[in-house]
């Protein structure tokens, strides 16, 4: 959500630097809202999916070895299980003991040797959805103020404004998710950046804008 | 890696065999050949079907007067466990701890600290005869052995896949 925010935050800082027509800006801020959602779903949709078809591929050869030659997975198990501190012999009498249920012998190969938990293959339509739509919300965020306000400094101001208190609550939430002592110094963090990116895009504006000038 | 006309170095090591710890000497080992044969680890899930495929031939290579042994760098102590779990192996398995054994046959693997899954045919003279080395995760084949030790006890010219039976070459040939 934070990219949808900080990115249309970005354009209209930046864009508001450089154009002094305020439609203008809402509508550049209104594309790049739309192209930032539809790129963010189509790589999460894509990563999700590539990555897992590499799982499943792995997966089903894990599944044809444990028919064919259980030992192979066996071994692969034991490996990862003495990796993680279990002494060899011990490792070799877990998994013989697992290995009196196949099932049990797989599911537990698949999450020690390709961190697979049953459920937990990432839906690619789901997970691109899922970014598309947070992109839009948090594009949301500067946008509105700025819309709904006629006067383009007012509307910044505004816009900078929601944008700090939306970044604060999302690196404050971060912080409690972490159980984190200082959810207050990240939120503050979180606000840090996005000022400091807002700021730097305005200037970066305000600094190209004579070539839109001499280019209309 | 030792390779066949190499003779073998002599070994005194700590060894379990028929359920008991004693020591295995290579010097006083009196059959016609020996198979000496090195696998990474005890409680593995490929190492048995090798361990045990030689000790269900064990009666074949005594046929042959040829003796088996095992040997990986596990301890005594973990040998007779895992010869336990495996049901009993008839044949001795060494302790090589510490790999010098393995290192003088040139088949340790130093950076994971095991012997690779490496076969020698010593002679009578003790002198290296047959040597293969397969990968980490593919068992070797305890047939083929069989029938190499067969074939180097003809002392004829044995052509490929040579099987008892079969026709061989004249006596001392060696090419």
């Amino acid at each position: 959500m934070q990219d949808g925010v900080l990115t249309t935050a970005g354009v209209l800082f930046g864009l508001s630097g450089a154009v002094s027509d305020r439609k203008q800006v809402i509508l550049a801020a209104l594309a790049s809202s739309a192209a930032g959602a539809l790129s963010m779903a189509a790589g999460a949709y894509l990563g999700t999916r590539a990555e897992a078809e590499v799982l499943q591929g792995e997966i089903e050869r894990t599944r044809e070895q444990a028919q064919e030659r259980p030992y192979i997975v066996q071994e692969g198990l034991l490996r990862e299980l003495a990796k993680e501190g279990l002494g060899r012999e011990a490792a070799y009498r877990v998994v013989k003991l697992l290995s009196e249920s196949p099932r049990a012998l797989l599911s537990t190969a698949e999450q020690k040797m390709y961190g697979y938990g049953g459920g937990a293959m990432g839906n690619a339509a789901l997970d691109g959805l899922v970014m598309g739509v947070a992109f839009v919300v948090g594009a949301l965020v500067p946008l509105v103020p700025f819309f709904l306000i006629p006067s383009k400094d007012a509307g910044l101001a505004a816009a900078l404004a929601t944008t700090a208190l939306a970044l604060f609550t999302v690196g404050y939430f971060q912080g409690w998710l972490a159980h984190s002592e200082q959810r207050w110094r990240c939120g503050v963090r979180f606000v840090t950046i996005a000022i400091g990116a807002a700021v730097v895009g305005y200037l970066i504006g305000l600094a190209i804008s004579p070539l839109g000038a001499s280019a209309g | 890696m030792l390779k066949p006309g190499d003779p073998a170095p002599d070994f005194d090591l700590a060894s379990a065999s028929a359920r008991r710890a004693g020591r295995t000497r290579l010097g006083d080992i009196r059959t016609d050949l020996v198979v000496l044969f090195f696998y990474p680890h005890d409680f593995s899930f490929v190492c048995p079907t090798e361990v045990t495929g030689f000790d269900h031939a064990l009666a074949d290579f005594k046929a042959e007067q040829t003796a088996v042994l095992g040997a990986s760098l596990d301890s005594v102590e973990s040998h007779l466990r895992w010869a336990e779990e495996l049901g009993g192996i008839g044949y001795p398995l060494l302790a090589d701890e510490g790999g010098k054994l393995a290192r003088a046959f040139g088949v340790l693997d130093e950076k994971e600290h095991v012997a690779l899954r490496a076969t020698f045919v010593l002679d009578q003279k003790r002198v290296v005869a047959y040597a293969l080395a397969s990968p980490f995760n593919v068992g070797r084949s305890i047939a083929e052995t069989l029938r190499v030790v067969r074939a180097i006890r003809t002392e004829h010219l044995c052509p490929a896949d040579w099987e008892p039976g079969v026709a061989f070459g004249p006596d001392k040939l060696k090419f």
